[in-house]
């Protein structure tokens, strides 16, 4: 039997890998790409019911839903990942030609959108009363109290693939267009750009990678409810990965552990119910005045974004050009 | 090979381009010139797909682009720069050459799935982007965020990158202002020489020494229309241009 | 009837948050997300000040002003210093705000749902008809007034249509005498002033939660895209709009949509005419209204 406060770290430790998958597929599109998006949380919350309805059994009397396939959990988590690019490309279908503020406002709506969709269509989603019950990997491999360890090493190694994934993608010559894309569009159009067709396949690669931690987030709950999937996830995995570093994998991993530790330090200690209630809001407080320390103080974050350096291909004849002849000259204009 | 014929612009009621034909032939080095707010770089725009136009018809090379988007069109070997210099301010300068590539894999699955650190391809790239960067004195920079450029660099580097795309065709918005006169002199023989390898320019500047030293045919626009067009030395002379030059750019008149 | 008079209500409502939220919007050029939280200040400061006091209209005056106060404070201390960092900085300061204000109010005041303590009242009978309630009349009104007297100062004043006309411009501001901080304080003392009142209506006429804030927020930025950014005008019009087909909607669709409406409206209007919207304020997009790229 593992003591109390470990088995409250490993909970919390794998709250801290969900989010961390969910702020590395944001960080994705909008700081390795430079999309506005305010709405990851469909992506997130269409893998993790695209992953209950598919390995969800029939349901008691209890309950309302009419899908529930049963299907073996791999199938479960591809579908979610399937789930969530196809959710951010039709959205991005959709709202992708609009920039910036336009942009933000129509993905918040979006997700506003699905969350109400969730709620309401009970036959799908059996409504507030949620589904139960979920499939977890290894489940029956294992004793139920080591369980939670297990769980834990399981998702940190998908965490482990999934960045090792991003950040190879990120410093190839894919990740450099979207790069470009972000920091001047009509640039890179000269480039021979189609931007549209960039940041569409950015977005599915968010929606793919917050698919899966959708799954990953239903594995840790094992229950599955709307009010799950409100717009807090999508504001908490953008002051992870501003506080992070935008654009910077690495940030958006260290951004989510530090933000569930700030959390949770305060949960240790045993609290009424009622005090409780309180402390949790002064912790969200506190995490507000971290957000805007850093955005002020620093505001590229703990681990702002590293260019890669590259050496020298070969002894290239010294430079011809009168390096030296170069001035600070004003542009003239 | 670039031919424009009737092209107009407007801006609400602000005829910025009206009916400009003109052609830049192969190999050739074209001049435009024009006072402030002539619509230089609105025809450039026009040219390059970034504005749609209102009306008339482009052509490159024998075929229709009027209305294709700029990555068609940078596609085909027609490249632009712009007056305001910014480049990827936050990459390196060697980055900022290596986005306009001619040959890079940018396929999602491709990049997840190569093995090793450098493709055989990237470092081609490399290697010619470092080439580049050397003969216009940029190579020590190579590895500097292009937002902590000077602004003379800035131009240089707005010059070099394009040349990575392997263009046909460079479209140069002011490539020699804020270049102090020795740098320039450096351009001007850089120009000549990728001429003589089968480059083709379009070139607008305000430094009339500069564009009469190298246009080999230079057009005049003044408020949205071509006023006229002809070999250097004949057109420094027309009245129309001296007028519409008095007052207005005589400081960077050379 | 009951419904459309009860969309005028909602409608007032967002309007005086709207426009608000629009004002900042032009006068500073960002997303500000801490405005819903401003109306969840509003609303939790009148319930406060109104027990306090024992008459709920002194406390909700006590809370307009206090709530006014309190976003002059914060545009100066938290958003003025970055002013210059750009608008996605900003923006994701006043998500910061937002979180700061959401914990200190939920702190204090815990997590149940309230109620202010004013007597019910029957609606007023027209033609037979039970109508309006002298609340509703009295929301209704109060937009009218502040929409109207807000037309007034921009069409009518020096002042005004100086600030109207300077609104971009700091150097020309200041050759004009204008001080730009004084101006801004102005706008965001009214802003939150009106953010107060509209969170003060919304629990008039239901409840008070700790979620009112991030629920209207949306709420408020659909009516300022319905309505054009930038067009005061517009956004009020919008406003009145979204909150009569929020109500009307549901007697189509099934009543849990209620909000859903409004963001549903959002969608279309962007993505059938974000021309004619995004030519309003080219300085939210951070370039030049050039380019035609950016339709694609
Ligand atoms: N996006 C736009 N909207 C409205 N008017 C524009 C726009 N872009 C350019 N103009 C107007 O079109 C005219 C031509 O501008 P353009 O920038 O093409 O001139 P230019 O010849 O390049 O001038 P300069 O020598 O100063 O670079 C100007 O009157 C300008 O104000
Ligand atoms: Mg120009």
């Amino acid at each position: 039997m593992m003591p109390g406060f470990v088995l409250f770290l490993i909970s919390s430790l794998t709250l801290a890998t969900v989010y961390a998958l969910v702020a590395l597929a944001l960080n994705f599109e909008a700081g390795v790409d430079g999309l506005w998006d305010l709405g990851v949380v469909s992506f997130f919350a269409a893998g993790a019911y695209a992953y209950a309805i598919l390995t969800v059994g029939p349901p008691d009397q209890m309950q309302v839903y009419r899908l529930g396939f049963g299907l073996p959990l791999w199938i479960g988590v591809i579908g979610a990942a399937g789930a969530g690019t196809l959710v951010a490309y039709l959205i991005g279908r959709a709202s992708l030609h609009l920039k910036h503020v336009y942009y933000l406002i129509t993905t918040f709506a979006f997700a506003e959108v699905i969350r109400e969709v969730l709620t309401n269509e009970r036959w799908l989603t059996n409504g507030t009363a949620g589904m139960y019950r979920m499939a977890q990997p290894f489940k029956s491999s294992f004793e139920t109290n080591l369980y939670p360890l297990v769980l834990l090493l399981v998702m940190v190694a998908i965490l482990v693939v999934v960045f090792i994934a991003l950040n190879r993608v990120t410093k190839r010559p894919f990740g450099r267009a979207l790069n470009a894309l972000r920091e001047n569009e009509d640039l890179a159009a000269t480039a021979g750009m189609a931007p549209y067709r960039y940041h569409l396949r950015s977005a599915m690669i968010a929606g793919a990678v917050a698919g899966i931690a959708g799954a990953c987030y239903v594995w840790f709950n094992t229950v599955i409810v709307p009010q799950q999937f409100t717009s807090s996830i999508t504001f908490v995995a953008w002051t992870v990965i501003v506080v992070g570093g935008l654009g910077n994998n690495r940030g958006a991993v260290l951004g989510a552990f530090l933000l569930i530790l700030t959390e949770d330090v305060l949960r240790l200690f045993d609290l009424s119910s009622t005090v409780a209630v309180r402390v949790a809001s002064a912790r969200v407080a506190v995490i507000g005045l971290i957000l805007m320390a850093v955005l002020r103080w620093r505001p590229r974050g703990v681990l702002p974004e590293k260019r890669p350096r590259f050496s020298r291909s070969e002894a290239l004849v010294p430079a011809e050009a009168p390096a030296q002849g170069l001035q600070q000259v004003g542009s003239g204009e | 090979m670039l031919e424009t014929r009737e092209v107009s612009k407007h801006f609400g009621g602000v005829k910025a381009v009206n009916g400009v034909s003109l052609m830049v032939e192969e190999y050739a080095i074209v001049g435009l010139i024009g006072p402030n707010g002539a619509g230089k770089t609105t025809l450039f725009s026009v040219i390059s797909g970034a504005l749609s136009l209102t009306s008339g018809r482009v052509s490159f090379e024998g075929a229709d682009i009027s209305g294709h988007r700029p990555w068609e069109i940078a596609e085909k070997g027609v490249v632009r720069t712009f007056q305001t210099p910014r480049g990827f301010p936050r990459m390196s300068v060697l980055e900022n050459m290596l986005v306009f590539a001619s040959e890079r894999t940018t396929g999602f699955w491709k990049n997840l799935l190569a093995g090793g650190r450098l493709s055989a391809e990237e470092r081609r790239n490399i290697s010619r982007a470092d080439e580049i960067l050397s003969s216009v004195g940029l190579l020590d920079r190579r590895n500097v965020l292009v937002e902590e450029l000077s602004a003379g660099e800035l131009k240089l580097l707005e010059f070099a990158r394009p040349l990575m795309a392997k263009p046909k065709m460079l479209l140069l918005d002011e490539p020699a202002a804020g270049v102090n006169p020795a740098l320039l002199e450096h351009v001007v023989t850089y120009i000549t020489q990728l001429r003589n390898n089968g480059l083709t320019f379009f070139i607008v500047d305000h430094n009339l020494g500069f564009i009469m030293d190298i246009c080999d045919h230079l057009y005049v626009m003044a408020d949205g229309e071509l006023i006229c067009s002809g070999a250097p030395d004949a057109v420094a002379c027309d009245p129309n241009v001296i007028e519409s030059y008095i007052g207005t750019k005589t400081e960077t008149t050379v | 009837m009951e419904n459309f008079v009860f969309g005028i209500v909602t409608g007032s409502i967002i309007l005086l948050g709207a426009v608000g939220f629009s004002m900042t919007l032009n006068s500073d050029h960002f997303v500000n997300v801490a405005h819903g939280q401003m109306l969840l200040l509003g609303a939790y400061l009148a319930l406060y000040f109104s027990k306090l006091t024992g008459n709920f209209a002194l406390g909700a005056i006590i809370s307009v002003i206090m709530t006014g106060a309190l976003g002059m404070l914060f545009y100066a201390a938290v958003y003025r210093p970055i002013k210059t960092k750009g608008p996605l900085i900003l923006l994701f300061t006043s998500v910061g705000l937002s979180y700061f204000i959401w914990g200190i109010v939920g702190a204090v005041s815990g997590s149940q749902t309230q109620a202010y303590e004013i007597p019910a009242v029957r609606a007023i009978r027209v033609f037979g008809t039970p109508l309006i309630t002298s609340y509703e009349l009295t929301i209704i009104l109060v937009a009218v007034i502040f929409a109207v007297s807000l037309h007034l100062f921009f069409a009518k004043t020096r002042q005004g249509k100086l600030i109207r006309a300077v609104a971009d411009n700091h150097d020309l501001a200041r050759i004009r005498g204008i001080n730009p901080l004084r101006r801004a304080l102005y706008v965001w003392f009214i802003a939150s002033g009106m953010a107060a009142m509209s969170g003060i209506f919304l629990g008039m006429i239901s409840s008070i939660d700790l979620e009112l804030g991030w629920k209207q927020i949306l709420i408020i930025l659909s009516a300022t895209v319905l309505g054009g950014l930038g067009s005061t005008y517009g956004v009020m019009f919008a406003a009145i709009l979204i909150g009569l087909s929020m109500e009307l909607g549901i007697l189509i669709l099934p009543s849990h949509y209620r909000s859903a409406i409004a963001f549903a409206i959002i969608i279309i209007v962007l993505l059938v005419r974000p021309e004619g919207l995004k030519s309003v304020v080219p300085a939210l997009r951070g370039r030049p209204v050039e380019s035609d790229m950016e339709s694609l």
